[in-house]
């Protein structure tokens, strides 16, 4: 397994060295054309110019590979995407996009492994990163962080993680993820009537969730229904919640929610 | 006159042809071509003429410039190009998600009436079109699309289990039971088999051909593989299990799935995705709703 400090520190220099590459490969092709003779400057010239596109190219394979990895998480196949990850992680590439993505790859196999600490820590260093192009990345790198920071009982951390995506334009997706960190924190803090508000939007999105978050989330729902006096809206939650699973399990893993499902 | 307004809404075999990409032009080639030959040429001119030979070395070096500067702007404007793409693809994706049908109808026939720029964004965006068709009960035309997703062979292996599964479904939805068979057997082979939407297929194939007292056993043994796998969609299940006891004279335990069906789906939705279902009505009692979910 990858360790997670060495994966960060070695993307982190790649990044300089990319950047100390290319401002040399420029600097050479601008010095070639003032000094030296004819037949040395189109030898060096067609040397950087080969150079340049054989490291463009194998850069562009590997980031082919590297686009594979979410999907491989996705299906639960977690060495054949750490695989991918490491060489993503150890092999060159003059993209900084790369990098940074498998960094962010990385981040949501940790998350998936449930190595909180890690998907954190790797979190933590990606929103450290200028982003560029890539900005969008730190809205779901930001969810991560605060889910794996609310595992670990940081609500703190979690609270800043959260602070201002409101304002970001989220995608559904990021806004499904987004409600169920929420949520979760807010019931930890018991935030009740907060998570009252426009209940109903967040039912609907709770449908469109896998069926374990879904009823994890319908299950948070029904504890703030209930702790508000909505009685009538916490019953049918918990009923809904009990169909979609094992509602022992979501208490053992929610203590919170052994108070719905006595 | 805009793509989208060209031939018929919704139409498949136009849309199936207007949006496969265009071939492309290897402009990475042209670029290599293009910087040899300024290499070439400046050496050889600074050669002819060797009074001009730091002139000549500046407007080669000027030439290579504005190239490189070409075609990073080139690269950004493709980069934005396939972005914008992929946001309207992603918003076709949503739409369907949400259910907002009309909007998500107007934007897959506004996108693929013109060629995209990426096969991976026009085989989701198919996928989104079965979906819209499926919708609109135009289930030939969704089994149309399927076929040829499947035939043109570019989905990873869970998006053609997806599709098998939904075009399995569109068979039994237009009584094409003898090709459904066939495709469900197909789906059985494939990594679909096992999963919680393959027992959905048989489950409906059971309830549609008269064999309720096979569905019941599948929906009694696999319960718990539906209820991971099918997240809100387990409402399906229940409301075919509840049609099911019910063609067995079962009532009690009809009502009891029937109610279940209800609390995660509105009984009308149910209705409208199985008309098998809607025998039920007003037979049954539905789950009482809360004020808020009326």
């Amino acid at each position: 397994m990858l360790p997670v400090e060495a994966a960060i520190h070695r993307v982190l220099r790649d990044l300089k060295l990319t950047t100390v590459l290319k401002a040399a490969l420029a600097c050479a092709v601008v010095v070639c054309f003032w000094v030296g003779s004819d037949d040395v400057r189109i030898v060096a010239l067609l040397g950087i110019g080969s150079l340049w596109f054989w490291l463009s190219l194998s850069s562009a394979r590997g980031s082919r590979s590297a686009a594979e990895s979410p999907a491989l998480i996705a299906r639960g196949q977690f060495e054949e995407a750490e695989r991918n990850i490491e060489h993503t992680v150890r092999s060159f590439s003059l993209f900084r996009a790369v990098k940074l993505q498998a960094l962010h790859h990385l981040a949501v196999l940790r998350h998936a492994q449930r190595r909180w600490q890690e998907s954190a820590a790797l979190a933590r260093a990606l929103l450290g990163q200028r982003l560029g192009p890539l900005q969008p990345l730190s809205r779901s790198t930001r969810l991560l962080l605060a889910d794996s920071l609310l595992e670990m009982n940081d609500l703190r951390g979690t609270f800043d993680a959260l602070a201002g995506l409101h304002r970001e334009p989220l995608s559904l997706a990021e806004m499904v993820n987004l409600l169920a960190v929420e949520l979760d924190y807010s019931a930890r803090i018991g935030a009740w009537e907060p998570m009252m508000q426009d209940v109903m939007s967040k039912v609907q999105l709770a449908e469109l969730m896998p069926s374990r978050p879904s009823a994890r989330v319908q299950g948070m729902l029904a504890l703030a229904a209930r702790k508000t006096g909505r009685r009538e809206l916490g019953d049918w939650l918990a009923a809904r919640a009990q169909l979609l699973a094992d509602v022992h399990q979501l208490a053992s893993e929610r203590p919170l929610l052994s108070e719905v499902w006595p | 006159m805009e793509p989208a307004e060209q031939g018929g809404f919704l139409e498949v075999g136009r849309l199936l042809d207007a949006s496969r990409p265009a071939p492309r032009v290897n402009l990475l080639l042209w670029m290599a071509g293009l910087l040899l030959l300024v290499v070439l040429g400046s050496t050889l001119a600074g050669n002819q003429f060797p009074f001009a030979r730091n002139a000549v070395a500046l407007l080669s070096l000027l030439a290579m410039a504005a190239m490189i500067g070409g075609m990073s702007a080139y690269s950004v404007y493709i980069l934005g190009r396939y972005r914008a793409e992929q946001r309207q693809v992603e918003q076709i994706g949503e739409w369907v998600q949400l259910r907002r049908w009309p909007e998500a109808a107007v934007a897959v026939n506004q996108y693929l009436s013109s060629p995209s720029r990426n096969h991976g964004l026009r085989v989701q965006a198919l996928v989104y079109l079965a979906s819209v068709l499926g919708r609109w009960h135009r289930f030939d035309d969704a089994i149309a699309v399927q076929n040829r997703l499947l035939e043109e062979g570019m989905l990873d292996a869970g998006a053609e289990s997806a599709v098998r599964v939904g075009r399995a479904m569109a068979m039994l939805r237009e009584d094409h039971l003898f090709d459904a068979d066939r495709a469900i057997s197909e789906l059985r082979r494939c990594p679909a088999a096992g999963s919680a939407g393959l027992f959905l297929v048989e489950i409906y194939r059971d309830v549609k051909t008269g064999h309720p007292a096979e569905a019941i056993e599948l929906f009694e043994q696999k319960l718990t593989v539906l209820r991971d796998g099918l997240g809100h969609r387990l409402a399906d299940v229940w409301a075919l299990a509840a049609r099911a006891y019910d063609l067995l004279g079962r009532e009690a335990e009809a009502q009891k799935a029937f109610v279940n069906a209800t609390l995660l789906a509105p009984a009308g939705e149910l209705f409208r995705r199985y008309p098998e279902v809607e025998k039920l009505s007003g037979r049954y009692q539905p789950a009482p709703a809360p004020a808020e979910a009326a």
